[in-house]
């Protein structure tokens, strides 16, 4: 009994434990490592965020994307032409022609996508 | 407002942070970090830890709990939890760094480094600990300082159980005769239970 007194005591002892003098500098150093590893997960993440928009974009113009909506393009000129008087088929032609005569834009556009699924993917992993 | 928001966690249980703490909320953990970091400061330095290896093995420990927050159930104190970190990862920087090996050759060979007890002066346990054999000491302080069974203690020291137990009960009866000088008589370190 007395036994386990003195270990009850050893635990009280132990803790006891006084407050460090630098105890304010302490938590500044914990609190500078977590963020520290904080940003360098964002980036991380961010930055696998960006590498797969950028293989996803190239793989859908490896694939021909492009071709397609030329062909489609010129579907509908063809459709369009047998149909001359019906207005809004020559409008939808010419709006799919000037986008797969425009293969530039599409790769702005697709860079932008890219550019915006990287932010938003280090906002969210902010946030969470 | 980050004021108001330290202040707010200033006043929330532990349990309450981390559950923030969880969530990613650094600010909640550093509350913790606050209220806590002597604590696991000391019990590194209690097991023989000079006070810069202490700061980095005590800040790693706070780092490793953030990241496993989610496994701390609050079934124990959050302070328990994060020492028991503490100590097993400092007890493999001495396995990494070979300095287990020495410490226990050193037990082997005596514990040549005990000082005897000064019975006039009014004994404290940081005192009473520096009367202890470096093993010894290593082996009550993570029994007791920092929460561990004794099998537990074994695992981490990689030592066998018995040799721990015996560790453990001779730092016992050296810290008692330095604490309670009057009380005398022979400690079975009830504490582990295997």
């Amino acid at each position: 009994m007395v036994e386990l007194g003195f270990e009850r005591r050893l635990e009280r002892l132990f803790g006891e434990s006084p407050e460090l003098s630098d105890a304010e500098s302490f938590v500044e150093h914990v609190q500078r490592r977590l963020d520290a590893g904080w940003t360098a997960r964002r980036w991380l993440i961010g930055t696998a965020g960006v590498i797969g928009g950028v293989i996803c974009a190239s793989q859908l113009m490896v694939s021909n994307v492009l071709q397609r909506v030329e062909t489609v393009g010129a579907s509908a000129r063809l459709f369009s032409s047998s149909f001359s008087g019906l207005n809004h088929f020559s409008f939808g032609s010419d709006w799919v022609a000037t986008i797969s005569s425009g293969g530039g834009a599409v790769w702005v556009a697709a860079g932008l996508a890219v550019v915006m699924m990287g932010y938003v993917l280090t906002r969210v992993i902010g946030e969470i | 407002m980050p004021g108001a928001r330290h202040s707010r966690f200033a006043s929330l249980h532990d349990v309450e942070l981390c559950s923030y703490s969880a969530t990613g909320e650094r600010r909640a953990f550093g509350e913790l970090v606050r209220r806590h970091g002597s604590a696991v400061r000391g019990v590194l330095r209690r097991m023989g830890a000079q006070p810069a290896e202490a700061d980095d093995v005590a800040q790693d420990a706070f780092l490793i709990a953030f990241e496993r927050i989610a496994e701390f159930r609050g079934e124990g104190a959050f302070a328990g939890w994060v020492k028991k970190i503490a100590a097993r990862l400092y007890l493999r920087r001495l396995h990494r760094d070979r300095k287990m090996g020495a410490l226990t050759a050193e037990a082997i060979e005596g514990e040549s480094e005990v000082r005897p007890p000064d019975a006039d002066a009014a004994i404290d346990l940081e005192e009473a600990l520096k009367g202890l054999g470096k093993v010894e000491r290593l082996c009550v302080t993570i029994c007791f300082g920092a929460g561990l069974s004794h099998s537990e203690a074994a695992e981490a020291l990689n030592l066998p159980l018995g040799t721990v137990k015996s560790h453990v009960k001779r730092g016992l009866e050296k810290l008692r005769t330095r604490l309670e000088p009057d009380a005398g008589g022979l400690l079975e370190g009830r504490r582990g239970h295997g």
